[in-house]
């Protein structure tokens, strides 16, 4: 009985979590009180609580997630700015004359906001308040443009520099070495953020241009899904050169300094914050008001991520402390199917806790505990990262729990049924998993850039 | 778009006098809670501004390691203590804007009463032992750096690791401050003031 205890601790949190209080402290709560029955009943062993001190020293001091609160500065700036909008009005004024063309807006805006943002619900809710009425307003099929928007919405977590990325990288690398010293190779190969990064640059943009190809078949084979329209303003080819070229750089600077070898994250995080407010500076959209807003909302999002990492940290303490590295390495022997057949389940489990947990919580949860036994079994580690990073991504749009399905719900019009809003992400979840099934059947697509890079 | 208190009818004016509350502990309750809110926002408001502190050092060491090759431990171990700084002492601050994300497929749909009620639960049964746990774990680690006055393990790094360590501590004060304002707010909705629960946002 006593060694399930870690089986039990985690479908209680999962309970626990349905009420709705932050996840950071009912993980850490629901372990405290699980600790303090086990201590005094004897089963599980008090001295474990002397480590988690120095556990969150060690998040303290941290030095690739330094890189966590510049992203988000960076990211937080350009959404203030206004970016977005002025990128979004021109592409649409570019696209807009042919058929289909407000999606490729949409879906392009998308992915530069994804690059440039990645926090998967301020980009849904930013595009939906944009560019849905515009959609709409333009005669677009409500299914195509609600599908379009959510899809486009989560590509934050896969369009490096992701934010998400930078927390799943520094997780893998230390399952990376647990997994090697545990087959006995004490001079363990390293991973680290940016390789994640340079390995979702690939399948990033192959399911960009999959997102376009379907709209552009869709309109093809339906023209009154997605009609052409009259622009009602010309523009010129410097306004859209003078809007698209500041994101661009921005772009360019942060991941070739990073793709080159020659910067940290860290490092390229704090050129993309510091561009990030020259842009806004050019733009003239910063003034001391929103300065305010923009470090006051960047100090939430980043206490937010970094608590329920305390919180992870306590979990997964008393979750070891239980024998639950144990219990779940017994289950993955006993599992038919060898190797393919854990990777399945881990996946499976994965796109099922996407329903409820976020990114964060699942990479500071999910990810410590099964990582290293995935890749004892040889997995490569930028492989599986963004295995594990579009899998969530599908999660979140897959009805009826996924997140970005809520967060557009919340921003879109009463008359577009929340049915609509279903059918129009199915394709996208078709897509996604189409992915994912070219990224098992053929790993180069993540593996070979990174090998060019770095030989 | 995840406030808990967000759909409160704001529509009704609040007329502070008229909600004046029956008995002392109420009272005294809602003085606590504007107290604690008040101390933690301006707290929050203030250490946001070490993350502009924060981006333009770090931009800092890059323009001087690739500009002119010149590399700091100190300056980079300043970068490390302003970004421990922030979440450290944002953590509360957050809890105040209610930024900490939560499984909201139900609790969205919950009525203000049914709200308050799963912040009670949570403050009581999770938050404010979390928080004295933390704090006595904790004791002993701080103090050990306190006594020897502990220092960066590397050369040319900041003296100042003790009140580095400090802040696991401070956190947890922080938090436990706020969490019992938390419990205020919920006791207030519950009993039939929500728009005093909120009056301070």
């Amino acid at each position: 009985m006593i060694e399930f205890i870690p089986l039990f601790m985690f479908m209680a949190v999962c309970l626990v979590l349905m009420l709705g209080y932050p996840v950071a402290f009912s993980l850490a709560g629901t372990a405290l009180i699980f600790a303090f029955v086990g201590a005094a009943n004897h089963v599980f062993d008090a001295a474990l609580f002397g480590a988690l001190p120095s556990r969150m020293f060690g998040i303290m001091t941290n030095v690739t997630l330094i890189a966590v609160p510049l992203f988000v500065f960076m990211g937080v700036m350009l959404e203030k700015s206004r970016l977005a909008e002025d990128l979004l009005n021109n592409m649409a004024a570019l696209f807009g004359k042919r058929r289909g063309g407000l999606g490729y807006a949409v879906v392009i805006v998308g992915m530069l906001l994804a690059a440039s943002t990645g926090i998967v619900g301020a980009t849904v809710v930013t595009m939906g308040l944009m560019s849905l009425p515009t959609m709409l307003k333009h005669k677009y099929n409500p299914a195509l443009a609600t599908g379009t928007i959510c899809a486009t919405g989560t590509l934050g977590q896969i369009i490096p520099p992701s934010i998400a990325l930078v927390l799943l990288g520094d997780i893998l690398s230390t399952a990376y070495q647990q997994a090697q010293i545990s087959q006995g190779i004490f001079s363990p190969k390293t991973i680290s953020v940016g390789d994640l990064f340079v390995g979702a640059l690939v399948p990033g943009l192959v399911l960009v241009s999959l997102y376009l190809l379907y709209i552009f078949i869709y309109s093809w084979l339906k023209p009154n899904v997605a009609p052409a329209h009259q622009s009602d303003d010309e523009i010129s080819a410097f306004q859209i050169i003078a809007n698209l070229l500041p994101p661009l750089a921005l772009i360019f600077l942060v991941l070739g300094s990073i793709l080159a070898g020659a910067a940290t994250p860290t490092e390229a995080a704090a050129v993309g914050a510091l561009g990030a407010t020259f842009i806004a500076l050019l733009k003239r959209q910063l003034n001391f008001t929103r300065l305010q807003q923009v470090i006051r909302e960047t100090l939430k999002i980043t206490s937010m991520i970094f608590m329920i990492l305390l919180g992870a940290t306590l979990f997964s303490l008393v979750f070891r402390g239980y024998g639950g590295d144990e219990l779940v390495q017994s289950l993955f022997v006993d599992m038919p199917g060898g190797k393919m057949g854990a990777l399945l389940v881990v996946m499976l489990v994965i796109f099922l806790l996407g329903f409820i947990l976020d990114f964060i919580e699942i990479t500071f949860v999910v990810v410590p505990i099964v990582g290293p036994i995935l890749l004892a079994m040889g997995f490569d580690p930028i492989w599986l990262g963004i295995m594990i990073a579009v899998n969530l991504q599908t999660s979140f749009l897959t009805p009826p729990f996924g997140f970005a399905l809520f967060y557009l719900r919340g921003v879109a019009p009463a008359e577009i049924s929340t049915s609509t809003i279903y059918r129009g992400v199915a394709p996208f979840i078709l897509i996604q998993l189409l992915l994912l099934l070219l990224m098992t059947r053929w790993p180069t697509i993540v593996t070979w850039l990174p090998e060019q890079i770095y030989n | 778009m995840l406030l808990p208190w967000a759909n409160v009818n704001i529509g009704q004016p609040v007329n502070k006098q008229i909600q004046r509350l029956p008995n002392t502990f109420l009272r005294t309750l809602q003085c606590l809670v504007a107290f604690i809110d008040k101390w933690t926002l301006r707290s929050g408001h203030a250490v946001a501004w070490l993350l502009v502190l924060m981006v333009a050092m770090q931009s800092l060491i890059v323009i001087l390691r690739y500009g002119f090759e010149i590399g700091s431990i100190a300056l980079q171990e300043s970068v490390t203590y302003l970004h421990a700084a922030c979440f450290m002492l944002g953590i509360a601050y957050t809890v105040t804007i209610n930024g900490h994300v939560r499984v909201d497929i139900f609790y969205r749909q919950f009525s203000l009463q049914k709200k308050a009620a799963v912040n009670l639960f949570g403050a009581v049964v999770f938050l404010l032992p979390l928080c004295v746990f933390i704090f006595i774990t904790s004791f002993e680690y701080v103090f050990q750096a306190w006594q020897f006055k502990e220092h960066s393990s590397d050369t040319g790094g900041l003296p100042i690791v003790y009140l580095l360590k400090t802040l696991i501590p401070l956190l947890a004060t922080g938090l436990l401050l706020q969490s019992i304002s938390e419990i205020g707010k919920s006791i207030l909705t519950l009993v039939g003031y929500p728009q005093i629960a909120q009056a301070e946002h």
